[in-house]
């Protein structure tokens, strides 16, 4: 079983901590380097917890349980003009990657209104490249309720938040409702607005965890860590990817961060070590993001082994 | 009319409490980042979100007179001309745009950031350096669409000397629907 945890620390002798995860069989996911501070988001086998936090309390650095790690956000608000941002869309977004998720901001080209709100295709398939969305609505329950369009043909967990009181039974297509959100024109920093961000942050943790739980009944033929290890290897080019994280994880797979057309078939050849490629375990399919390449690993039952 | 500034200040949404209560912060707000709180006297907004439209009624505070260059510092007569010393530099791309406009470029010097010195006999006192009126009604303007819902597209804002009337909503706006509007807001001023 790995940890999702999270490192803060000095850049110096950070070295160390990443050395000794790989020792132990975790995984780096993500490594941020701001000036002389480094954020790491790792995966820790569960039993191995006491060494590296023995190392990092060695290096007065700080480790605390990052339970959204591995994971892809999408934060979906109507447009992307001043009525939703920065505030409320920010303010989540930065909550959720606090807590280890990977957060894409994500606004819709005609979301607004409340007889008029659309979503394209193109909107609908790009979240649902996602492990799970959280869709920004206003103040008003009536709106609320009519933009249950926006959301109903999006195939991963959907939690909307807004403002006012809403029975959950009144929104069947959504995961889970987070109201006393709303529009707001200024920094989340009261406590019940904190309250109420921790509160979007659990109810995301419980839509993953139901994810989960559905992939676990079929499990993967090998986990996304693995297949983002085995591509950081044998693909150097994506060392030079500008991307703040040239592969990124989900919980089915993985999306390089790497051209399609070139790229495509040197994903596919990555080879493990028991011998099976990537191509063969997994589906390889051009992300709706940018021309990045979206890998989908393949569940038991379709190739018939676990690794 | 004297008024203290938001001496009343009413939302109204028939069916929807929590969003008149949220609105009300929400206005507050934006009024206070773009600082106009102050000018504006009362204010009367109406949501109906079952139309859906929106409507705000407001009295200005006037009496705001253009902003002269006697006023944007200390004006002194030196030798060969005049200098004004700045203290609020808010208005200074404003100061030296009229100054340049009137004296010409090479008449007008700048040798300190607060500090504009004019080669001239003839006093810039009485130049107005903008019209600070004006400028408050175009934040106005901007507070009033950044307030509206944003998918309200259709706008329509009547401004006179001493009100504004802004009304937004998504479909049409017909002349019984604006109408209806400023009856509402003139029971709620009733009321």
């Amino acid at each position: 079983m790995l940890e999702p945890v999270m490192f803060t620390g000095g850049v110096y002798k950070h070295d160390l901590v990443m050395e000794l995860v790989a020792d132990l069989g975790g995984y780096i996911l993500q490594k941020n380097v701001t000036q002389s501070e480094v954020i790491l988001l790792m995966l820790v086998p569960t039993e191995d917890m006491p060494a590296i936090k023995a190392l990092i309390s060695e290096l007065r650095g700080e480790l605390v349980r990052a339970p959204l790690a591995g994971t892809e956000v999408a934060v979906v608000t109507p447009t992307l003009a001043i009525h939703h941002l920065p505030h409320t869309a920010c303010d989540i977004a930065e909550y959720l990657r606090r807590n280890g998720a990977k957060t894409n901001m994500i606004g819709l080209a005609r979301g607004v209104g409340r007889e008029i709100a659309q979503i394209n295709e193109y909107e609908s398939g790009l979240i649902n490249e996602h492990d799970a969305a959280i869709f920004i609505f206003g103040n008003f329950a009536e709106c609320i309720r009519k933009k249950e369009d926006l959301y109903r043909n999006i195939s991963v967990p959907v939690v909307v938040t807004g403002g006012p009181e809403i029975s959950k039974s009144e929104m069947p297509y959504a995961f889970e409702y987070v109201p006393s959100i709303g529009r707001i024109a200024h920094r989340s920093k009261k406590a019940n607005e904190l309250g109420t961000l921790d509160k979007i942050v659990d109810s995301i943790g419980r839509a993953l965890d139901r994810t989960r739980a559905e992939i676990a009944k079929d499990p993967l033929t090998t986990s996304p860590p693995r297949v983002m290890d085995a591509v950081r290897e044998q693909i150097p080019e994506i060392e030079y990817s500008f991307s703040p994280l040239p592969i990124a994880l989900n919980l089915n797979g993985v999306r390089v961060k790497l051209p399609y057309d070139e790229y495509k078939d040197a994903v596919k050849a990555v080879r493990f070590d028991e011998g099976v490629t990537v191509g063969e375990i997994a589906r390889v399919m051009p992300s709706k993001m940018k021309d990045y390449i979206l890998v989908r690993i393949l569940p038991m039952s379709e190739t018939g082994f676990v690794f | 009319m004297k008024m203290e500034p938001m001496e009343v200040f009413k939302v109204e949404s028939p069916g929807e409490e929590f969003g008149a209560r949220k609105y009300r912060e929400l206005i507050m707000d934006i009024l206070q980042d773009l600082g106009l709180i102050r000018s504006i006297g009362r204010l009367y907004v109406y949501i109906d979100i079952s139309r859906p439209v929106f409507a705000v009624y407001g009295l200005i505070r006037t009496g705001m007179p253009p902003l002269t260059v006697r006023e944007m510092g200390d004006l002194a007569k030196t030798q060969g001309g005049y200098q004004v010393k700045v203290n609020d530099e808010e208005h200074m791309a404003d100061l030296l745009k009229v100054l340049w406009a009137h004296y010409g470029r090479e008449r007008v010097e700048q040798p300190a950031r607060d500090l504009v010195v004019i080669a001239s006999d003839t006093s810039p006192a009485d130049l107005v350096v903008t019209d600070v009126e004006a400028g408050f009604r175009q934040d106005l303007t901007d507070a009033l669409i950044r307030i509206a819902p944003e998918g309200f597209r259709n706008r329509k804002n009547e401004m006179t000397e001493g009100s504004f009337f802004f009304i937004a909503a998504e479909d049409t706006l017909t002349p019984e629907l604006i109408e209806e509007m400023k009856s509402k807001i003139r029971s709620m001023q009733n009321a």
